[in-house]
């Protein structure tokens, strides 16, 4: 129904395009000249070299490295994600309020103070530590490990909170018809729940994929940094800025950004109105 | 109702910031004309920290009896090769002390050091140390020289060249011992046999940090087993508590600190006076003294005279010169496909 | 045929396989977020409670803080105008190219805070593209209050913008319709009848960015300098603590940091749920 507005109100135009316009300069100011500086920068040589500067040994294994361990995190940050949303929403028990206030902890948390945590917990001179490395060989701190660590803490929110609203609004009715016609409670998760929550479950991994990839405050006090054993790209990239080596910083933050990007305009997709699509 | 929730919200993010307001420190204004008060940046690199609390107000007090001006600092202390950087990239540091000559030779081809650095006191080198180790108290590893860094299950610290110019000496030391034939079990003059000694220490690293000064404090944080390091770094830490010891090996480089005034800044912020004196006082015996009671060694050779027993004696001493200055080591050791990086990419690819 | 009311089994805590997954979800919780809480918190006590209270009480770190709230603060003024345009635009507008701007917004979410540092360097730096308009201006932007602004307000974009949206799709525009019919200006209409419906998520949405933004590191690591009562925010100045053994200063910022974030979103929340119930 298409509402037929008064002659007096086609002058809306003008705040319409003055609203418009405040938003685009606004992203365009922030988001978008930045990010096409950083374009020209990292292929100022030529699409030859910034090629070059991704496939070299030390950066392609960052690289690598970032996307094993984010991947990593997402499959049990989707796992445990699903889990604790389905126990929130389904069930009450005892402490249920102060795990709802725990959950959106990290959200608030400082990346630097997370890094700092994970030291004092994990690191070679508390207990913990020394048991975790000496005893049992597991080294959490400074090595891959602790990377993954750090990313479950910083995206923890993000799987279970995208799941929530969705399972609030999801219809009992084919449940409960379920379970008159005699189905189980795993059978009618595996058939009926489980589908249903299939797509915010893959788009809130991915959402916390995407976080994760770009990741520095906790990596780089948690993670060693050590090139082709602990370093990842976003440590690299600080590295390469560092000794201005600007050419290596401009290209890897490139594909940093191309990937996240990627990631993101994929998750909208999928989870189209909720996000503005 | 909804409404007043929302004011005591608003009400209670303001108040910290009209508690903020009255709490925040001013810029000071950094010209010279205004009345007796001026700003020196000085844009250092992290070990020497704790000298400079004692040296700057010496200083303030020396201004101020002489100039009844008075002179405060705001002071950045980062790893030197990130200071220089900043420096160059826009962070308006009136004087620079860095690590490394290297890190000033870059600030001055951006064409912000003009006059001729080197001519000011002791060769513009403010400081100098020397590359050690420390270890664990008690030394249970028993590790006495470079050798020993390659053995079997040994940890050990050092920091990232691309951001330290610490680990740039480390690495400069460790090579240099090799080529020298002052490393036991590696030929010497032998590129091939100093390159796989490299190889088996950078093996044996677990941390790279940003800075001299995390590695040392990753150090203490019961990290590694050996952390190799700036013999003062070492010696500071002891001041502060920290209970390890200084090893110093057979054969070490020289480390040499410079210092220098950056003109561009320190003209446009109208301190040009103050930054020269500020350098002038940096090589008096008084700040001398203090360098030396942080562990640093002192370029005024009366102070290194009588402070010469608190270091321990290096047998075989070279400097920088030895891989034909900085220029050179830099390209060599640390370029793209310097030793370094080749080390390391082959250490890696086991 | 009588009515049979179906009991569904699972509704109250009953049950081991479920009392397994409630552990589950409570031991994982416990391990990931609350046991390195509970670990910085024994570390700013590690010398007793008056060292404890010595820390807090240190001028350097109320001058981070303050230097950090104001920043924060500013920042939360242009988001939550320019922010609410933008969700506002997003919602209401269509053009082409939307889908590219909706996933540019998500951008500063999943970029690395180190690659922003050097963006926002590579535009307003010595060497940078404004350059010579900066040095005509006398106005420096990197290594000052400015360009530290300038990457916090980067990295904080997208939560306004995502708060916002869902609570603008949602409202009800027979209302706003039935106000302009009835002689309402643009503006008493959004004061009247638009805005009230939004001042929760607004609110919500300031406090996540207030958070985010006191919480900034990397960026403001690169471009920021660390220069003590100029450009240390309370991140820099926790990260200048640890490096000068200062642990206990630095736990307890730690904790005065993570504590106020999480106090902010907190009482955001309270706000948002008890306006809904």
């Amino acid at each position: 129904m298409k509402a037929v507005l008064p002659r007096s109100r086609r002058k809306e135009r003008s705040p319409e395009l003055g609203l418009r316009t405040a938003s685009f300069t606004f992203i365009l100011v922030m988001v978008l000249i930045p990010l096409a500086v950083i374009i020209q920068d990292g292929f100022k040589e030529g699409l030859a070299e910034f090629w070059r500067q991704v496939s070299l040994p030390v950066a392609a294994h960052a690289i690598y490295l970032t996307l094993w361990t984010s991947a990593l995190m997402t499959i049990i940050n989707a796992t445990m994600g699903l889990l604790t949303a389905f126990i929130m929403v389904r069930y009450s028990f005892p402490g249920k309020g102060i795990l709802n206030a725990i959950i959106d902890l990290p959200l608030a948390i400082p990346t630097l103070v997370t890094g700092v945590m994970l030291v004092i917990l994990y690191g070679p001179q508390q207990a913990l530590g020394q048991f975790l490395g000496q005893e049992l060989g597991f080294q959490v701190i400074f090595a891959p490990p602790g990377i993954v660590l750090a990313l479950l803490f910083i995206t923890f929110p993000f799987v279970v909170r995208t799941i929530q609203p969705v399972l609030l609004e999801l219809d009992r009715q084919q449940e409960h018809a379920a379970a008159t016609l005699g189905a189980g409670r795993l059978t009618i998760f595996r058939r009926i729940i489980f589908p249903a929550l299939a797509l915010p479950t893959f788009s809130g991994s991915l959402l916390s994929f995407a976080r994760a990839v770009g990741e520095f405050g906790a990596v780089v006090i948690v993670a060693g940094n050590i090139p082709f054993k602990s370093q990842t790209a976003a440590v690299y990239v600080l590295g390469a800025v560092e000794s201005e080596n600007r050419l290596a910083a401009s290209a890897i933050s490139i594909v940093l950004i191309a990937i996240s990007l990627a990631v993101i305009l994929f998750t909208n997709h999928l989870l189209g109105r909720r996000r503005g699509a | 109702m909804q409404g007043v929730r929302k004011l005591i919200l608003l009400a209670s993010l303001l108040a910290p910031l009209l508690a903020a307001c009255g709490t925040a420190a001013a810029p000071d204004a950094t010209s010279a004309g205004t009345g007796g008060k001026v700003t020196l940046v000085l844009g250092a690199y992290t070990t020497p920290r704790e000298a400079f609390a004692e040296v700057i107000p010496l200083f303030q007090a020396h201004w101020l009896e002489q100039t009844g001006q008075t002179v405060s600092f705001e002071e950045s202390y980062q790893g030197s090769g990130a200071q220089s950087r900043a420096v160059v990239e826009g962070f308006e540091a009136d004087v620079v002390a860095l690590s490394l000559e290297a890190d000033i030779n870059r600030i001055e081809d951006a064409g912000l050091i003009t006059h001729d650095w080197k001519a000011v006191g002791a060769g513009g080198m403010m400081s100098n140390s020397v590359v050690a180790f420390a270890v664990r108290a008690g030394n249970p590893l028993g590790i006495r020289d470079w050798a020993d860094l390659a053995g079997e299950g040994v940890e050990v610290l050092t920091p990232n060249p691309a951001t330290s110019g610490g680990a740039m000496w480390n690495l400069l030391a460790l090579y240099g011992a090799a080529l020298r034939g002052q490393v036991e079990g590696v030929a010497g003059e032998d590129p091939d046999a100093a390159f796989e000694f490299l190889k088996s220490v950078l093996a044996n690293v677990v941390v790279l940090d940003n800075s001299a000064r995390d590695s040392i404090t990753n150090f203490e944080q019961g990290v590694g087993n050996v952390a190799i390091t700036y013999e003062n770094e070492v010696l500071v830490g002891q001041q502060a508590g920290v209970d390890y010891e200084l090893v110093m090996p057979s054969s070490t480089i020289l480390i040499e600190n410079p210092v220098a005034v950056v003109d561009t800044y320190a003209d446009e912020h109208g301190t040009r006076e103050a930054a020269e004196a500020f350098l002038e006082f940096l090589f008096t015996s008084a700040a001398q003294e203090v360098f030396a009671r942080y562990g640093l060694r002192s370029v005024d050779p009366d102070v290194a005279a009588a402070t010469a027993g608190q270091y321990p004696a290096v047998s075989d001493l070279f400097t920088i010169e030895f891989f034909g200055g900085w220029s050179q080591a830099r390209q060599e050791i640390f370029g793209e496909t310097g030793v370094f990086n080749l080390a390391i990419q082959e250490v890696q690819g086991q | 045929m009588t009515t049979q009311r179906i009991v569904l089994p699972h509704k109250k805590f009953r049950g081991w396989g479920l009392r397994l997954l409630i552990l589950a979800v409570y031991l994982y919780v416990g391990v990931l977020v609350l046991a390195p809480i509970t670990a910085l918190v024994n570390g700013a006590l590690q010398n007793g409670l008056p060292s404890f209270l010595a820390a807090l009480n240190t001028p350097e770190f109320w001058q981070s803080f303050s230097l950090s709230l104001q920043i924060a603060l500013g920042v939360v003024v242009i988001q939550a105008i320019l922010g609410s345009i933008t969700a506002w635009v997003i919602v209401r507008h269509s053009f082409r190219g939307k889908a590219l701007f909706n996933a540019v917004i998500d951008v500063p979410f999943a970029i690395s805070p180190v690659v922003v540092g050097y963006m926002l360097l590579l535009v307003f730096g010595r060497n940078g593209m404004l350059n010579p308009v900066l040095s005509a201006l006398d106005f420096q932007v990197a290594f000052a209050l400015p360009g530290i602004f300038l990457a916090t307000l980067f990295v904080s974009l997208p939560f306004m913008v995502r708060e916002m949206i869902p609570v603008i799709q949602n409202l009800d525009r027979a209302q706003e319709l039935a106000a302009s019919t009835l002689g309402a200006s643009r503006w008493t209409t959004f004061w009247r009848v638009i805005f009230p419906g939004l001042r929760t998520a607004l609110l919500y949405g300031v406090a996540l960015t207030m958070a985010r933004a006191m919480g900034e590191f990397g960026a403001v690591l690169v471009i920021g300098g660390g220069v003590q009562g100029r450009t240390a925010t309370t991140t820099m100045y926790i990260f200048h603590a640890l490096e000068e053994r200062q642990y206990v200063e630095a736990y307890t910022a730690a904790i005065v940091l993570g504590l106020g974030s999480v106090l902010i979103v907190s009482l955001a929340d309270l706000l948002r749920h008890r306006t809904q119930h």
